[in-house]
Parts: structure tokens; sequence; C-alpha cells
């Protein structure tokens, strides 16, 4: 009578005792995953000269760049103008780079109506030439119409380092002909470069 | 079959008593049992305590820079309550933390990887540690001469982007290192 209760309270030790001894070992390790994320960054410093490669310009004021003298004071025509700029820049990621011209083109600053002066320039077209990151692109405000106007270029990594920049006039330039003589005024146009995603 | 056998064989004991016992009857009498056993080295990494077992360190970056964050910091996980029943070797591993998603090598300027250093304290007088960046880690196995059970710390420090700090490391929703301590009995 009495083995038989004896051996099924042994057994039951030895249920209770597998599992217990099944989580220890001559070796016991312990796995800690350490986590982190890097968001997308996007960031420009402020822009400067580079090399002081200026034509026809007096230089960088804060974020504006004067031009020396914008027409010929013998034919009155658009005066050639460069200028090369760079700004440092990192994008920690594949993004694209928007080049917006507020007014497509150098127009008068006042925005009055110019329409009726026939045989005068009333805007000067320029161009925009930007390198980055192993890409160059061409954008051109032509003047044709004042408007908003932009351009984008995919840049398909990160990239880190000079954005370059580089402004020019062409000699003559106008959207009233060819070396047309140019409406007297103050002319102006905002040029801004966006780093964003794509 | 076995059982059968054992019980003839009582049977056959019991017969054969009477005869023996009457033959060498005395007041007392007394038999040894050994009784014998034994206790394997075991360790067990006991339990982690406090917010679970990852170290998350959250953003990496400056996002005014780009650059990594000099102040990453993730407090220390506890394995409370570890032990080894005989002497024993806390060895601590770990792996870079590297981007999960962007696994291209990154251009110039750039880098999918960061490195750190893991520390487990508490478990011997000279903490074990593991620098992901180093050729060799000596420190990352310790000795202890007894059986001993305790509370480890473990603890992420000294970043640093890999390749330099004048990289920048790549956007990526995950970063993702691991660090393994491990315990082992030494016989």
């Amino acid at each position: 009578m009495r083995r038989g209760p004896a051996l099924a309270a042994l057994s039951g030790i030895a249920a209770l005792a597998m599992p217990a001894h099944a989580q220890l070992a001559p070796t016991a390790r312990k796995a800690l995953p350490v986590t982190a994320n890097a968001p997308q960054v996007c960031v420009m410093d402020r822009v400067r000269l580079d090399g002081g490669a200026l034509v026809n310009f007096i230089g960088l004021d804060g974020d504006t760049l004067q031009i020396e003298q914008l027409t010929d004071s013998a034919t009155l025509a658009a005066r050639p103008a460069s200028a090369d700029l760079s700004v440092a820049a990192v994008c920690n990621f594949p993004h694209r780079i928007r080049l917006e011209s507020q007014n497509n083109g150098l127009w008068p600053t006042d925005g009055r109506a110019t329409s009726a002066s026939r045989g005068f320039a009333t805007a000067l077209p320029y161009s925009a030439r930007i390198d980055w990151g192993g890409t160059g692109a061409s954008f051109v405000a032509d003047a044709k119409v004042r408007r908003l106007t932009e351009a984008r270029f995919s840049v398909d990594s990160p990239v880190a380092g000079d954005l370059r920049l580089r402004i020019a006039i062409e000699p003559g330039a106008s959207n009233g002909g060819v070396a047309a003589p140019v409406l007297a005024g103050v002319y102006g146009d905002t040029l801004r470069i966006f780093l964003e995603p794509r | 079959m076995l059982r059968k056998l054992l019980i003839w064989g009582a049977a056959a004991v019991l017969i054969c008593a009477p005869s023996a016992f009457a033959q060498t009857a005395t007041d007392t009498d007394s038999k040894s049992f050994a009784v014998t056993g034994n206790v394997p080295a075991l360790c067990s990494g006991g339990t982690l305590t406090g917010e679970g077992g990852t170290f998350d360190l959250g953003v990496l970056v400056d996002t005014t820079t780009g650059f990594l964050r000099t102040d990453l910091s993730a407090p220390a996980r506890v394995l409370g309550g570890a032990f080894c029943s005989a002497r024993s070797t806390i060895t601590v591993n770990a792996t870079r933390l590297a981007a999960v998603n962007y696994t291209a090598v990154p251009p110039a300027g750039f880098s999918r990887q960061v490195d750190y250093t893991a520390t487990a304290s508490g478990w011997t007088p000279t903490a074990a540690s593991f620098a992901t960046a180093a050729a060799s880690n000596p420190a990352a196995s310790q000795t202890r001469d007894n059986a001993f059970t305790g509370d480890i710390a473990v603890s992420v420090s000294d970043f640093a982007t890999t390749g330099g700090t004048a990289l920048r490391p790549v956007a990526d929703t995950a970063y993702r290192g691991l660090v393994t301590v491990t315990l082992s009995a030494v016989q």
C-alpha cells in the first residue's frame, strides 16, 4: 500500500524538477539590443563668396549680391556680370535641390508696369548653375513673364560639402531683344535654394 | 520485465535471511550506506530589471549639424540575481550600431555605423568591457574564482562614428547593435 503513493510522489518531484533544470547550464547568455535612429537632416550654412570670383558685382552683403554696374553707360545694354558663391551644406539622405526664382529674372523692384515701354528691356534674364555632390545642373530665369519659377534636381545619395552656385548675366541680356537698352530703375530678384526630401 | 526480476530477487533475499540472521545474531548491528550526489557547475544570467533589455538611444544625430550627438546615453540595464555555482568567467561582446535599412557603402563624408563600449560590472572586481572599435578586447573576459550570486549592471558608453568624427551617420529609421553577456562556469 505504501509503495504506490511513494512512487507517485517521487515521480511528481521529477516532473517539477525537469523544467527548472532545463533553464540552467554551465553557460548562461543574455542579449541586449542597442537601438537608435538618425532622422533625415539637411543643413545649409551662410552663403559666401567662392574664391573672390566676382565680375561686375560689388560683393556679398549678408544674403544680398549687388551688381556694380548693371548697364553699359554708352549703350544702356546690360553688362555681363557673374559671381561664384558657395554654401557649406549637408543632407544625410537621398534628396533634391530646388532652385526658386521669385520673379523669373531681374525685374524692377518697385513692381511698376513696364509693358508699354516699347524698345526697352524691362527685365533681365540670368542663369544659375549649381554643383552639388557630383550633380551639376543649370537653371535659367528667362525674364519672359514675371512669376515664380523653379527647377528641381534629384540627388541620389547623401552629400556633405560645399554647394557651389554660379550666377551669371550675359552681355546684352534682355527680355526685349538682344542688347536692348534697359529701362531705368532698380532691378532685383530673390533666388532661393532648397535642399529637401524628394 | 525488469520489474518482475527485481521482485523475484527480493523474494529470494527474504527466504534466505532467517538462516543467516540466526548464525550472527548480536545485540547491536549496523550498516553504512553511502549517500552521494553532485552539484553540476551551473550559471544563470539572472533576470532583467527595470525598463526591459533594450538600450534605446533615440536620435543619434545633432539635427543642426548632422554629426553624431555628443550626449548620447542610455540607462544601465541590470541582470538581477545572476549566479554561478562554481568559478566563472563573465564575457561581454558587442556589435556596432549599424543602419538597418541603409546597407550600401555610404558616400564620402558619411558612415552607417557607430562604435561604442559595452561594460558589464558587479560580477568581477574589474568590469568586463568590449569596445567595438578595438581590434582586440582583452578586457572583455574577466574571471571570478568562487561561486557567486549578485547583480550585473550592463552599460553602453563612448559612442563615436565609425571612421572618424568628421563623418556623419546616414539617415535611417533604425540603427541596431547587440550587447551579449555570457556567464560560463569554469571547472
